[in-house]
């Protein structure tokens, strides 16, 4: 049951220009980004030959690039999340889901569903461009991997964030802020921590970077994952008590 | 299971930021009946609407759909269910035959069978047209059409409408009650409205709800046959010019017209007769379909007489 709503949300997405002219502009930027480190490493590689324990194209050109996707998911996430509970409030849809018959959770995990394989359509495509590089040379494809399952995790943390703000709010766009908000607060939670020389307490376990960098060095560690899914965990199951106090007081 | 009937609620009560918005509500619906529940704006109509479907909790008491607590079982009980609320439910970027699609999906339909549902109710509805166009782009009268269709996509045994026929112009109005009247016939249809012309045209039960509470539920029929007869003569008379005629009980003038109670064992017939023989000139004689009107008004105004005293 949540498949329909997730392929309805996925549906709706295509045929409006955010979801597009979304993709173009982090498609665009990162293409940008990719050239630019592309031409930055052909500049060093000469330095570079011969020396064994120098970094190669997978982290000099790669990785920077998953560490931008990763930032533009902060911003973009909230973006493309902000309509799928509060637009439907706002549109006067909303009634349609409770009256379905199809339980909050249910429908908290169709939207989460459908948010997460659009973002996963879009990771996908960036994706392409450092694994492009396989024709020309040898990339070190399971750290690539690694890191390509710790962003779609991350992702994952994120739409689950956007779909509990937009339960929550009235106005998608007060959705979006708050999200934005709370992606970033998530993002740089430890930044004072770290600047002290605190790399291991609990504020550095809460932050999402601390979870996202083990993925890209090519560490799938249980702890990493363990967080990103209780991050989204919880926030699917505050956005279903949400509807469900939605149904008490609207 | 059976014995149960169709929609119960049990003294269903809601309180809405500290204010009772509906009180103490019991009211029974099976199939092959229309219940129109008839209020002023602010009556309780939308709200007790909104607790049949599951869209809003009840503070108190209980909504039964074929004997099914709606807050326990929601799964088993949204499946019979078919809700229009006020505000019609579409998505402005999706093309009918896509919406329709997905409310079957969404209540369980799979494949050919939610193909065939899809097909069944776009030609019920007569939808065919524009099928292919975009919800968003659709004038009120079609996205009305489009709400009922969503509501009625999935066959289900009760088919709760909010003011289906509102904001309409007369043609699209009289084709939607023409639609409710065929669905009464399979299903159990409740609407709400405050349109009494609505509630003539395609109900069968009434229920009036003013502040909250229920304050008359009833045939229709029963109404119509206490009503009287609304007369229209060229000759210009008195009430006890009308009182001289056997065969009239009582008679009073409004809105242009004399309405006539005929006493027990009088036939429209014969009235007519004795107004042709009296030389009065007899140029309009009907129902008087006013008997709704009379009640509706009544309870509406005892409520804010007494408010005023």
């Amino acid at each position: 049951m949540s498949r329909v709503l997730a392929r309805n949300e996925l549906r709706r997405l295509f045929v409006q220009p955010l979801a597009w002219a979304v993709l173009a502009a982090v498609l665009g930027m990162l293409a940008y980004f990719f050239l630019l480190s592309l031409q930055a490493f052909l500049a060093v590689m000469p330095k570079l030959a011969g020396n064994a324990a120098a970094p190669g194209v997978t982290d000099l050109v790669a990785l920077p690039l998953l560490r931008a996707i990763a930032s533009l998911l902060l911003l973009v996430v909230p973006l493309l999340g902000m309509r799928t509970l509060a637009g439907e409030r706002q549109a006067g849809t909303l009634p349609l889901l409770l009256a379905s018959g199809l339980g909050d959770a249910r429908i908290v995990l169709g939207k989460f569903a459908g948010l997460l394989t659009f973002l996963a359509v879009l990771i996908a495509l960036a994706l392409a461009m450092p694994f492009s590089l396989d024709l020309g040379t040898t990339l070190d494809l399971g750290r690539l991997f690694a890191a390509a399952f710790g962003l779609f995790l991350f992702a994952a943390a994120l739409a689950a964030i956007a779909v509990c703000v937009s339960s929550y709010a009235q106005q998608p766009v007060v959705a979006a802020i708050v999200a934005l908000a709370l992606n970033l607060v998530l993002w740089m939670l430890d930044a004072g921590a770290r600047y002290e020389g605190i790399t291991s307490s609990f504020i550095n376990y809460l932050a999402l970077p601390s979870h996202l960098e083990p993925f890209l060095h090519g560490i799938v560690a249980t702890v990493d994952m363990g967080y990103f899914v209780l991050v989204a965990a919880v926030a699917l199951t505050l956005g279903a008590r949400r509807l469900g106090t939605l149904r008490m007081q609207p | 299971m059976s014995a149960s009937p169709l929609l119960q609620l049990l003294d269903v009560s809601r309180v809405l930021a500290g204010r009772a918005v509906v009180a103490e509500l019991n009211l029974q619906l099976d199939r092959g009946h229309v219940l129109g529940l008839l209020g002023v704006n602010g009556a309780g109509k939308s709200t007790t609407l909104r607790m049949i479907a599951g869209v809003l909790a009840p503070s108190s008491g209980q909504v039964r759909i074929a004997g099914e607590d709606l807050c326990e079982q929601p799964q088993t009980a949204g499946r019979q269910l078919g809700y229009l609320p006020e505000q019609v439910p579409l998505y402005p970027e999706l093309r009918v035959s896509e919406y329709l699609d997905f409310c079957a999906n969404l209540h369980g339909l799979r494949g050919v069978a939610a193909a065939r549902a899809v097909a069944a109710v776009t030609e019920r509805c007569n939808l065919g047209d524009v099928r292919r166009r975009l919800l968003g782009n659709l004038s009120k009268g079609f996205q009305q059409r489009v709400g009922i269709a969503q509501a009625i996509v999935h066959d289900p045994a009760l088919i709760v409408l909010d003011e289906p026929a509102s904001g309409l112009d007369p043609v699209q109005a009289a084709s939607i009650r023409a639609l409710v009247r065929e669905l009464g016939r399979e299903h159990a249809v409740i609407l709400s409205t405050h349109l009494l012309p609505d509630v003539q045209a395609c109900c069968d039960r009434v229920a009036i709800l003013h502040q909250g509470r229920l304050r008359h539920d009833g045939p229709l029929q029963a109404l119509a046959e206490s009503g009287a007869l609304r007369v229209v003569t060229s000759a210009s008379l008195d009430e006890t010019k009308w009182k001289t005629l056997t065969c009239v009980h009582s008679a009073e003038f409004a809105d242009g017209a004399w309405r006539i109670r005929l006493a027990s064992d009088a036939t429209p017939a014969q009235l007519a007769q004795a107004i042709v023989s009296a030389g009065w000139g007899l140029n309009e004689m009907r129902d008087d379909d006013a008997g709704l009107e009379q009640i509706f008004l009544r309870i509406a105004s005892a409520e804010s007489t007494r408010e005023a005293a």
